[in-house]
């Protein structure tokens, strides 16, 4: 080639550079929405506020974008709606994107950027098993027992089951889902063994189990209990204080006493449509984010002042559709574990504070943590694939992207957002059997527990 | 006139008016009058007493979702259902309104939200003052059997620990020397000590139940206060989303607030120099771009009932013409020629019994392979711009549920062709051989014609099984429709749940029925000789 030609070629590169430079700066401050029509789905629990209320309150509109909030029969559904193209993205269990990816299930790479909530859920158990509880503790036999109640009190009825061949029957939502998980924390750390997940059971997770856990869809929990097939089940809200309502059940954990401030549902997405849209990923997470804010905003005395108007609009039957008063119990900071047992849990619900919308790893390496725990995993991994794989699935840098946006439009405050963090969340014990918690040693967390598997 | 009056009645199958045609001309004025004491007002009778029966019968039903809902609780469902729609329908339109009838509706808004302000008031204070009044009525009802409760659940437990502690104290007392009478006695203590458990749990049991049933018993007044606030709240939400929509939210103002938009980028850009202004450039044309589907935007309006039973409907009809399609051509062919109908009959045999919800799946991901991304697919884009069809979003499960509905409902109407031409009149037959007709000749002039009032036959009930079929369907594809309402319904667990299902059994009803009718209509229509009267 001719030498006359590289001072051209030099300008050529440079300009380039620089034009590449200036786009990038543009997606700070402009926003190419590549979709604009959108349909997200959701299942019927007061967790789903997020999406609804970014909807209601038009901040989805703000950002150029048409909602439509489609109401999903079951996880499974949901998730291959998600995967087909049929739903741009939906309200998931947490455990929902990771399984998906690491090919646990309906294999599938989703991936997420926005935390829809911490707590929210209840383990609620039927009223002879109660009575059986305050009878074989008797502490448990007033009007408000002290809580955190461990599932200790559960053995006297586990046993006697077990005496007759027979298991006490209790029911989460999904393998993959939160509840499933906190459900089995409880019953290990009450010394009852949930069961294991194996290569001959793989679905169903009851080797070796005192208690047999199995699937049933959320609004149906109620029914199910109510028809004796489960004897208790661990849900999301309305239907842990829907069993009170009814008289049915008696809650007698939630998951914030399991783990305080739990990370709950995620919205996902998936990789193909995050790659193909990432301007609209954008716009969503923005969207959410201050639908969150909106929802935890409190007045200067520290009540929240939107969970009203929230529950509301939940109420409506194209939402959540359960009764007003259910609903704005638990989300306007009140629980009810039996009908003369009301306490404030002013944190039942949480979609923002404590930083909690922001897409943490080290959350993502629990549920990794406990899907080997428990089996779901079937062979040992080395701690750097936790790593690996939440990477692959939880993604800050869109979350921070968003949030940088609506920091500029001076839409959000600057503290209410962790800018700097690596996403590991500093080692933690609030757990309801103290042992603490390092996401940067998920091997070492493996082999604290007792029950459940353990790696080298 | 009197005659093609009966005509009328006579073809539409509404045989119950005839008598009061033939009273009004006079006609036999004893023997109509019989007729219609027996043909409307006995019906009439029978449906009022029906709803008395239900009216008084429903409350006695009590489950732990409520109890069965009268007809009035139905009724007010059913407003409650319609009242969605309308809601959602003006939202969709205050979005598209512009200029002076925006601002007049504004006022409009506005004035009812100052109205409303004054009844939430009154509202929540009657709500507060009946709450006091609710938890009095609660301790008087539930607080004395709550005690009963606790004290008896407390005296079981000591009983049965003072037996279990007597029962441990002889067992340490046994030792290697005691008697097997003593050990017995242990066995005895223990059997008693069991004994003792049941009964106590079954006492324990029949108190909950009391209980359970006490509290399931609300304080009306109370509820009707909430209902009141409710629904003042509810106007009140629905009033500042409709603000929200008529001024900030409106599309004219959306457009205008991106045309400044974009006459600031033009500014900006008349004077931006080097790189800049390729960025600048960009965002113009995107804008633009942004502008032009802005203008034709609408709002994004969630599904309601009535519009879910028209989608549901377009369903049927498609699932039934791509029944009646592959039905009766094979019919024909089956009637016509013994060999093929033997070749035919145990596919029939086998795959009539197969129930939709086997079909459904099937379906599902069959479709599911050929629309492998419904965004991009020609087919769907093609269906979304039509005129009429274009708003219901036809989709994979859409087209599903119509194969379902086309699977389950084909095999009436192919059974009943394949039996009409076979019982084609012998001499028609030989005059078309007598008359050397081709083939296409005779299917047309004879063997259809001749067969049409039992191919219409088999149709009609083909008709009414896709419809029942349809909303199982819906419901498991999750296809917009009354099978999707059904289960959402059912899914929010509220206490109106159990009133929509109710309504969702007489909309089903009604539109079967009435579907029903127009297959009669039709099938008298094309019957030469009067088909058989049906019921």
């Amino acid at each position: 080639m001719n030498a006359g030609r590289i001072p051209g070629m030099i300008c050529l590169l440079v300009l380039m550079t620089s034009t590449m430079i200036a786009s990038g700066q543009d997606v700070i401050d402009f926003l190419d929405i590549e979709k604009d029509k959108l349909k997200l789905g959701f299942i019927k629990l007061t967790d789903c506020a997020p999406v609804v209320i970014a909807k209601e309150k038009g901040f989805f509109a703000d950002e150029g974008l048409q909602v439509e909030v489609v109401a999903q029969p079951n996880w499974k559904t949901l998730l291959d709606n998600v995967i087909s193209g049929n739903l741009d993205g939906a309200h998931m269990l947490s455990g929902q994107p990771i399984a998906a990816t690491i090919g646990y299930g309906t294999k599938a790479h989703i991936v997420t950027a926005y935390t829809m909530d911490v707590n929210g859920n209840g383990i609620t158990v039927s009223n002879s098993v109660w009575r059986e509880m305050q009878k074989s503790s008797p502490e448990l036999n007033s009007p408000k027992p002290v809580h955190p109640i461990s599932a200790s009190a559960l053995q006297t009825v586990v046993d006697e089951k077990l005496a007759f061949g027979e298991k006490l029957q209790m029911a989460m939502v999904f393998p993959t889902s939160t509840h499933n998980y906190q459900l089995r924390y409880w019953l290990a750390a009450g010394g009852i063994h949930p069961g294991m997940y194996t290569e001959a059971d793989p679905a169903g997770g009851r080797v070796d189990a005192m208690v047999e856990l199995s699937v049933t869809p959320p609004p149906m929990m109620p029914a199910t209990l109510e028809a004796g097939n489960i004897q208790g089940y661990c849900v999301g809200e309305p239907w842990n204080q829907q069993a009170v309502a009814k008289g049915i059940g008696v809650p007698v954990a939630t998951n914030y006493d399991v783990w305080k401030n739990c990370p709950e549902k995620v919205f996902g997405v998936s990789k193909a449509w995050a790659d193909k849209n990432p301007h609209t990923h954008i716009a969503v997470i923005k969207a959410l984010i201050r639908a969150g804010r909106w929802l935890d905003e409190t007045d200067s005395k520290g009540n929240l002042i939107n969970r009203q108007e929230a529950a509301r609009i939940l109420s409506r039957s194209n939402y959540v559709g359960a009764d007003y008063d259910v609903i704005r119990n638990s989300m306007t900071g009140y629980f009810y574990f039996q009908r003369t047992d009301k306490r404030e849990m002013p944190d039942f619900n949480v979609f923002y504070k404590y930083h909690s919308s922001y897409p943490w790893y080290s959350d993502g390496i629990w549920f990794l943590t406990q899907m080997r725990r428990w089996g779901q995993i079937s062979k040992p991994m080395p701690a750097k694939w936790y790593d690996d794989t939440v990477r692959e699935i939880y993604k800050p840098d869109v979350y921070l992207t968003a949030a940088k946006m609506l920091l500029d439009e001076g839409k959000i405050e600057k503290e209410e957002i962790p800018w700097t963090s690596d996403g590991y969340k500093p080692v933690t014990t609030d757990f309801i059997d103290g042992i603490s918690y390092d996401a940067r040693d998920p091997i070492g967390y493996l082999n604290s527990h007792i029950i459940g598997n353990k790696d080298p | 006139m009197k005659y093609s009056l009966l005509k009328i009645i006579h073809v539409t199958g509404l045989t119950f008016l005839e008598p009061i045609v033939r009273l009004c001309y006079g006609e036999e004025p004893a023997l109509q009058l019989k007729k219609i004491g027996r043909f409307i007002v006995v019906p009439v009778v029978a449906v009022l007493v029906f709803v008395g029966i239900w009216n008084w019968g429903g409350p006695q039903l009590k489950t732990k979702s409520g109890e069965v809902p009268t007809p009035g609780v139905v009724a007010e469902a059913f407003r409650g259902v319609f009242q969605f729609f309308v809601r959602e329908n003006t939202k969709e339109d205050d979005y598209i309104l512009t200029g002076e009838t925006r601002q007049a509706e504004l006022v409009r808004v506005e004035q009812r939200l100052n109205d409303l302000a004054a009844l939430k008031q009154s509202a929540d204070a009657r709500v507060a003052e009946l709450e006091i009044g609710r938890d009095e009525f609660l301790a008087k009802t539930v607080g004395p059997v709550q005690k009963e409760l606790n004290d008896l659940s407390e005296e079981q437990t000591s009983q049965e620990k003072a037996m279990l502690d007597a029962i441990k104290q002889t067992a340490a007392g046994i030792t290697e020397k005691s008697s097997t009478t003593d050990r017995e006695a242990l066995i005895a203590a223990m059997v008693k000590y069991n004994g003792l458990k049941k009964v106590n749990n079954e006492k324990l049991k029949r108190i909950q139940e009391k209980l359970t049933n006490i509290s399931s018993v609300k304080y009306q007044p109370y509820l009707d206060a909430l209902k009141q606030q409710t629904n003042v709240v509810e106007e009140i939400i629905f009033l500042e989303k409709r603000k929200e929509l008529l001024t900030v939210g409106n599309r004219e103002s959306k457009v205008a607030q991106s045309e400044a938009d974009l006459e600031r980028l033009k500014s900006e850009f008349a004077t931006a120099t080097g790189a800049q202004t390729l960025g600048l450039a960009n965002r113009i044309v995107k804008t633009e771009e942004r502008l032009q589907t802005m203008e034709k935007s609408a709002y994004a309006k969630p599904w309601t009932l009535p519009l879910q039973t028209l989608r549901s409907l377009a369903c049927v009809f498609t699932g039934f013409v791509l029944a009646t399609m592959i039905a009766v051509p094979i019919g024909i062919l089956c009637g016509l020629s013994s060999t093929f109908m033997a070749a035919v009959t145990p596919f029939i045999a086998m795959f009539k019994p197969v129930s939709p919800i086997v079909w459904l799946p099937i379906a599902l991901i069959i479709v599911g392979g050929l629309i492998p991304d419904p965004d991009n697919h020609w087919l769907l884009h093609v269906l979304e711009h039509l005129p009429l069809i274009g708003w219901m979003k036809i989709n994979p499960a859409f087209i599903a549920s119509a194969v379902t509905v086309a699977l389950c409902s084909l095999w009436p109407t192919l059974v009943n062709t394949a039996l009409g031409v076979a019982s084609i009149d012998k001499d028609h037959m030989n005059v078309a051989r007598v008359l050397r007709l081709g083939f296409t000749r005779r299917l047309v002039s004879i063997v259809i014609p001749s067969a049409m009032p039992l191919i219409f036959a088999g149709m009609r009930i083909s008709l009414g099984v896709g419809w029942m079929v349809l909303i199982a369907a819906e419901l498991l594809a999750s296809s917009e429709g009354i099978g999707k309402f059904v289960w959402d319904m059912f899914n929010n667990g509220s206490s109106a749940t159990f009133a929509q299902m109710f309504v969702v059994v007489f909309v089903v009803g009604v539109i079967g029925f009435l579907l029903d009718r127009i297959m009669i209509i039709l099938q008298r229509l094309v019957s030469f000789d009067g088909a058989p009267a049906a019921i």
